[in-house]
């Protein structure tokens, strides 16, 4: 079993307290959703999860039976917890196709003794990466631009870039952070059908930030809603959107209490 | 032909040409064959012990990023080991002449010190400073060079030294230089057969570490450490391995520097003050920051321009100007004419003369006819074989890569520096 859970997650940054108090429980291979107004502590938790920030004293962060407070993020990468970031995070003067083959460093049999003598592994090793690489840039439809500098690509391109790479982890779970940011109807479309192919393909566990509500509503199995840090609803994306907490949050306190009255 | 024989045949080729630039098999050496006035000669093999630096700074510096400003330190450690081995081998060795038959016993053992030690320094110093983000790196090494210059410069010559260690650094002879045990100078067994050699492994180790997976993680981390490390890159350990490589081979430069044929007699500390670690900086960034052609570049321009800026001085034009006008201080103009070209230089290519580019790097030949422009749709062997080209690539067979790859007639140039520069 390799589900993730949290429990009683805090993190403080000076005298805010960006996370307070958060459970909640990622079942394998489900479509999991992290919702919230801005500054709710979203990445704040994916932060947490990958090991980019430790939690206060009280926390526990489990993924199948590791514990994940004591490891640093290269570890946790291993681990094949996989992540996307909101704003871009791409190896810049890098081509297309060696920020992928860069997420291969797990797998990666030929060290640096068998690179310097070029020995058979090496080759061997390169181009089974390669194929590897090639075959993930081709899934996302970036194989025509492999040998470009990733900063040439369009915005939607880099994103997708950026799930590629982290698929080359081989991950068990994928975070992906705001990957609908800045897509139009069309592309957001393309990027549900996307998460339920990866899902299936390759037996992941996804767990989703995202304001973009066609995507949430469209893919997520389950969401968790934070706002100021705590969480203020959890269950289907149905039970959810009822919720006059997350209507609260979501659009005001009046807002939610006319729509409260309004519904039945 | 298989790899291994063609890589065999051409490492017999190039061993061979080196001896004779050093012995010349019986007649006169190849070396002043070719160069016959000694200040050239001095000149071209200073100017490679200054690619061996930078192509080790290349590493630190233009792969993994990360601000070294004290590499002349290491080159220093290098130095004073170098020069330490030499010395008491060359006292075992009978002394006299040092001849080429004994530079075989004595530079292995030189270089293999040499890099060595200033590899262990550059793990002290790197292991705590790089566990960190940021400058650190920059600060430390900094205090790290002139801490060690000074050490020696400062030592009491002569008398009253107590303890070992006292002594040991007072017979290094402080600000007057090491001159050997025997105090007759550093014996120079390195000849255009170990400098020309050691360029040529230096830009293999440099080029496969560039165009390996560890390479590509390395410059991974330049670009972006967080997203490196949370794809499984481990920051702290690559960094820390990237600049012990780096300091090895300033060590290994500091040997050859140290017992170069022509070069000075003594080892000095003013050799290797801030200055040096300077010129070094502007070798990498000139030549471009990653790029090891312009690493190499970047330390033949860098030797030669300081170099022809002191010849013009010699020029009759330049003495008579002087002679009209002795207030104006040439020598201190000098400088400026340097620090002009630098400025110009970079004001025509911000990204150093190659960028991260490199002279002679092929790109993997298109597969399949059907796309033309599907530049992605490769196989496997063609990265083998781009990867083994790039094996010949040192400075020593450029013409052999040359035309093995015209006849196979695929587009290999220095890709074109517009339009990608950002």
């Amino acid at each position: 079993m390799s589900e993730l859970v949290l429990k009683n997650v805090t993190k403080r940054f000076g005298g805010l307290r960006a996370v307070g108090d958060v459970s909640f429980t990622v079942p394998e291979q489900s479509i999991f959703g992290l919702i919230g107004p801005n500054g709710a502590g979203k990445t704040t938790v994916f932060n947490l999860i990958t090991g980019v920030y430790k939690p206060d004293a009280g926390s526990a962060i489990r993924f199948g039976e590791t514990d994940l407070l004591p490891l640093k993020p290269p570890m946790i990468a291993r681990l094949g917890i996989a992540r996307t970031f909101q704003n871009i995070r791409l190896f810049g003067q890098l081509s297309v196709i060696e920020n992928v083959l860069v997420a291969s460093e797990k797998n990666r049999k030929a060290h640096l003794g068998a690179a310097l003598l070029r020995l058979p592994i090496f080759y061997r090793d390169e181009s089974e990466t390669y194929d590897k690489a090639l075959e993930l840039l081709r899934i996302f439809d970036l194989h025509k631009m492999a040998d470009e500098t990733s900063t040439s690509l369009s915005y939607g391109n880099q994103r997708r870039l950026e799930i590629a790479r982290a698929m080359m982890l081989k991950p068990k779970m994928l975070l992906l952070d705001e990957p609908a940011a800045g897509m139009n109807y069309g592309e957001a479309e393309g990027l549900k059908k996307q998460i339920h192919w990866l899902r299936d393909e390759f037996k992941l566990t996804v767990v989703l930030v995202e304001h973009n509500m066609q995507v949430v509503m469209g893919v997520c199995e389950e969401l968790h809603v934070l706002d100021h840090g705590e969480t203020i609803a959890h269950g289907t994306p149905e039970h959810v959107k009822k919720d006059p907490k997350v209507l609260a949050a979501y659009l005001g306190e009046e807002a939610s209490e006319s729509t409260t009255e309004a519904a039945p | 032909m298989p790899r291994i024989v063609r890589g065999v045949l051409i490492t017999a080729l190039v061993v061979v040409v080196l001896i004779w630039l050093e012995s010349g098999f019986g007649a006169s050496p190849g070396f002043q064959t070719v160069l016959p006035d000694a200040a050239w000669r001095q000149l071209v093999l200073f100017a490679m012990v200054n690619v061996v630096i930078a192509l080790s700074l290349n590493v630190i510096n233009g792969m993994a990023g990360q601000f070294s400003i004290g590499h002349a330190g290491f080159v220093g450690i290098g130095a004073y080991t170098g020069a330490l081995v030499a010395g008491h081998l060359h006292v075992r060795l009978g002394s006299g002449d040092p001849q080429f038959a004994n530079s075989f016993i004595v530079m292995p053992l030189v270089l293999l010190a040499s890099g060595t030690i200033a590899a262990l320094f550059g793990l002290l110093v790197g292991l705590p400073s790089l566990r960190l983000r940021g400058d650190y790196l920059a600060i430390v090494t900094l205090g790290f060079a002139e801490i060690f210059r000074l050490v020696i410069a400062t030592a009491q010559t002569g008398g009253t030294a107590e303890g070992s260690v006292a002594k040991f650094l007072a017979s290094l002879g402080g600000q007057n230089g090491y001159a050997g045990p025997e105090g007759n100078g550093v014996p120079q067994y390195a000849g255009p057969f170990w400098i020309f050699g050691s360029v040529i492994v230096a830009t293999l180790i440099a080029w496969r570490i560039k165009f390996s997976g560890w390479g590509r993680a390395l410059r991974a981390l330049r670009e972006d450490e967080i997203a490196a490390s949370a794809v499984g890159v481990d920051p702290t350990r690559y960094k820390v391995v990237s600049f012990v490589i780096a300091a090895a081979g300033a060590g290994v430069a500091g040997g050859l520097f140290a017992s170069m044929h022509d070069g000075s007699p003594t080892v000095q500390p003013d050799s290797f003050t801030f200055v040096q670690s300077f010129d070094a900086i502007t070798m990498v960034i000139l030549g471009g920051s990653g790029s090891v052609s312009g690493a190499i570049v970047g330390g033949v321009f860098v030797t030669v321009t300081v170099k022809l800026i002191e010849q013009l001085q010699g020029l009759e034009s330049i003495q008579a100007f002087r002679a009209d006008h002795p207030s104006i201080d040439l020598n201190a103009l000098r400088m400026v004419v340097y620090a002009a070209v630098l400025i110009g230089l970079m004001i025509l290519r911000p990204e150093g003369l190659f960028g991260e580019r490199e002279i002679f790097r092929r790109k993997r030949p298109k597969k399949g006819g059907g796309d033309p422009d599907n530049n992605a749709a490769q196989k496997s062997q063609s990265t083998q074989e781009s990867t083994q080209d790039s094996e010949n690539s040192t400075p020593a067979d450029k013409e052999s890569t040359e035309s093995a790859s015209s006849k196979q007639a695929t587009s290999e140039t220095l890709t074109t520096a517009e339009g990608t520069a950002s």
